[in-house]
């Protein structure tokens, strides 16, 4: 039931931009101190994750995939609005923009 | 044991000053004055309900004898109810009866007290108390009783708050009472798991079924309740400083009733005592010995009601002689004549302590035969009767109790009630001679009757409500209230013993009913008779008095009474004075024991061990919690590089792991 002959370009190019832009936004989230920014990065990996899910739907014929990805956009949004919940509130606080000032948590 | 029945009257006597004790309590200040005669008139109702409840107690059918009432269950055999048979009757005629009649004068007593509904609160719940004590049915009930009795004790030894010494009093003898709850709970304890019921009538039904070991350890256990509670050796010493309470409360509580419970307990338990021979020892070697130190230390004290307290003692003493060795029915019968002539003792001297301003030192009395007739014969019939003179009712129920020692074998305690019965006529004829023949010594300076510290000495005033303290205070007779009561318990002091002569007399018959014709303890055909016994111990009566007259009797004794009582009291033997050294040996073997133990815990265990081993813990944890605390860098990048690096570490694994298959 193999069905990656189907595709149009091979799995491995799916699979591989998938993992660039995996490595873009943790890139992102690792280095850029500006928590919007930050957020973007976290949702390029979300679809770098739907990305991979679905080349492996199609290449596979597992309807599964889709649904998965449809599951990561509904958390994904979720996350999003959660994210810059804490990113006003805080915001109305310390007037930071600056992930590195916020170090409540230090031991 | 006993005809099944609801009876609604016992269930009222048994209730009613229970609703009056706590109506006096929460209505107390509404009734002021009123609250005496509502005390007094209840108990009085609950000893006519008594009287009339006369023949359900004497009631046979089926084998049993007396009247019962279930109340409720917890189970079978762990029933509660209660007993209303010849023994049950006699204690509670007694207490309702002289209970009546002591309340009546402590109307007069107490007049003019700054508490005065609360005495009769306190009063009326000893009387529940008392009665439930010796109506339970059931070994719990009687413990329940047993603690509750201690805990009326407490409150009126205590009742005058404001004096540190009866506060003192008070603490001493709820812990040395407490004591003896806890023999009588060992014993339940046992009593259950040989018999499966707390009932009298299950466990006597399986006395035979009893390991001797554990009829030893009841019997033991039970002792223990009643030596602490009836002031035997070595847990007595409760009792003299028990006359810190008011005179009512050591006439009802300290010498006609509470104090006899041990006397109850031991007769309710017969078959348990009949069954154990080491018991019979015990219990009569106790009570002898109890009897003998009582009445020697009662010849060196000078507070008139410590006199009686070491004499009610002595005379427990006896009563625990007689029912300990088998002889229930003299030590039940010397109860009954005590309840009478040793309340009457007690409410005689009130009369002196009331009309001397609260004065309790006999060498401050004397004299007080011409200005006090009526306490002085009141006194004197009293101690005539506690001395066992003929026909007084002392008479016939000490002779009971001590040849009834000599019928079961048991002639080295039938010397000691002899020798005793000598010692008490000795001391009952001092007091009788010091406080109411020669000189009056009230104003007499108190150094000069060789008392040191005359703030101690004898009892003070009733705190700052005394009106005469410390002034010269001329004698004053005390009105009816009180006179009555007295007049009235003169009568069975006096005629009371001529119901008990000879084997067949109305008090035999009654008391034997409670056998149901079971045998009590064998007994040996003693060497010499009832007669001869009799008029022995009445010659040593004689010459404990002859010995009292002649050192302070005649008249030159009497002439020098300053110097007399002055020298007695500065060459007094430290080992009298201390009391035989008693609290001191307790003190030293528990009271100090306990107290450095407690120390150590206190000083050592808690705050090195226990406390010690939390901090110890606390210490760990916050050493454990610098070290690692670090890792939480608190840069938000730091946490996500932290993901990253975790998650290409599983990656790497797996990615190895799978290389490798």
């Amino acid at each position: 039931m193999n069905g990656a002959h189907l595709l149009a370009v091979p799995l491995a190019d799916y699979i591989g931009l998938s993992t660039v832009l995996l490595f873009i936004g943790v890139a992102g989230v690792v280095v850029r101190r500006n928590p919007l920014i930050m957020l973007m990065s976290i949702e390029l990996m979300w679809n770098a994750a739907n990305l991979a899910f679905l080349a492996f739907a199609r290449a596979w014929l597992n309807n599964a995939g889709h649904i998965f990805a449809f599951l990561v956009i509904t958390v994904a949004a979720a996350e999003a609005a959660i994210g810059l919940a804490i990113v006003v509130v805080v915001f109305h606080r310390a007037k930071f923009v600056d992930v590195d000032d916020v170090t409540l948590m230090k031991g | 044991m006993g005809v099944e029945g609801t009876y609604p009257l016992l269930l009222a006597l048994w209730l009613v000053p229970l609703a009056c004790a706590i109506a006096l309590w929460a209505f107390g200040p509404q009734l002021k004055t009123a609250a005496g005669p509502i005390g007094a008139g209840l108990v009085g109702v609950c000893f006519a309900m008594a009287l009339f409840s006369w023949p359900e107690a004497v009631q046979r059918a089926r084998g049993t004898i007396g009247a019962h009432i279930t109340l409720f269950s917890w189970g079978s055999g762990f029933d509660f109810g209660l007993l209303w048979d010849p023994l049950a009757l006699t204690w509670t005629l007694i207490i309702t009866g002289v209970g009546f009649l002591i309340i009546t004068y402590a109307i007069g007593y107490m007049e003019g007290d700054g508490s005065y509904p609360r005495f009769f609160a306190y009063m009326t719940f000893f009387v529940f108390a008392m009665l439930t004590l010796v109506l339970s049915d059931n070994f719990v009930g009687l413990l329940v009783g047993w603690g509750l009795v201690g805990l009326a004790s407490f409150f009126l030894i205590g009742y005058y708050l404001e004096r540190p010494t009866a506060v003192a009093a008070a603490r001493k003898a709820f812990v040395l009472n407490v004591v003896g709850d806890v023999g009588i709970m060992f014993a339940i304890f046992v009593v259950v798991t040989q018999a499966g019921s707390t009932t009298y009538a299950q466990t006597f039904a399986r006395v035979g079924q009893f390991s001797s070991s554990a009829l030893l350890l009841v019997c033991i256990g039970l002792f223990i309740g009643c030596a602490a509670k009836s002031a035997q050796v070595p847990l007595h010493s409760w009792l003299p400083d028990a006359m810190e309470g008011p005179t009512p409360v050591s006439a009802l509580i300290h010498a006609a009733t509470m104090v006899t419970a041990g006397v109850y307990l031991i007769a309710r338990c017969w078959p348990l005592w009949n069954a154990s021979a080491d018991a019979r020892e015990l219990a009569g070697a106790i009570g002898g010995l109890t009897a003998l130190v009582g009445a020697i230390l009662g010849c060196v004290q000078w507070d008139i009601k410590r006199i009686l307290a070491y004499s009610t003692m002595s005379q427990i003493g006896y009563m625990i002689m007689g029912v300990g060795v088998g002889a229930y029915d003299a030590g039940v019968l010397h109860f009954l004549t005590h309840a009478f002539f040793k309340a009457q003792l007690f409410l005689g001297a009130g009369l002196v302590i009331h009309a001397l301003a609260d004065e309790q030192d006999v060498r401050k009395m004397g004299g007080l035969r011409k200005q006090m007739p009526f306490a002085f014969w009141a006194m004197l019939i009293g101690v005539l009767a506690i001395c066992g003179v003929p026909p007084f009712s002392g008479f016939f129920s000490k002779d009971a109790v001590i040849y009834g020692a000599l019928e079961r074998g048991h002639p080295y305690l039938y010397a000691i009630g002899a020798l005793t019965a000598a010692i008490t006529a000795y001391y009952m004829f001092r007091l009788i001679f010091v406080a109411f023949f020669g000189p009056y010594r009230g104003n007499v300076d108190p150094s000069d009757l060789g008392i040191r510290h005359p703030e101690l000495a004898g009892t003070p005033a009733h705190g700052a409500q005394a009106p005469h303290a410390g002034q010269a205070h001329e004698p004053h007779r005390p009105g009816a209230v009180m006179n009555v009561p007295v007049a009235l318990l003169m009568i069975p002091t006096v005629a009371f013993g001529w119901l008990a002569i000879g084997s067949n007399s109305p008090w035999a018959r009654f008391f034997d009913q409670l056998f149901l014709g079971g045998t009590s303890v064998e007994t040996v055909v003693p060497p010499i008779g009832e007669g001869l016994s009799s008029a022995l111990v009445f010659a040593l009566v004689v010459i404990g008095f002859a010995i009292a007259y002649l050192r302070y009797g005649t008249a030159p004794a009497r002439r020098a009474s300053v110097e007399r009582l002055r020298t007695e009291s500065v060459r007094m033997p430290p080992v009298l004075a201390n009391a035989f050294y008693f609290d001191a040996a307790i003190d030293a073997l528990f009271v100090r024991p306990a107290q450095l133990l407690g120390r150590i815990f206190g000083g050592i265990v808690d705050p090195l061990v226990l406390d010690g081993a939390v901090r110890e813990l606390v210490v760990i944890a916050v050493a454990f919690g610098n070290r690692f605390r670090t890792l939480q860098m608190g840069l938000l990048r730091g946490y996500a590089l932290t993901i990253v690096i975790g998650v290409v570490c599983v990656i790497a694994y797996y990615a190895v792991v799978g290389a490798s298959r």
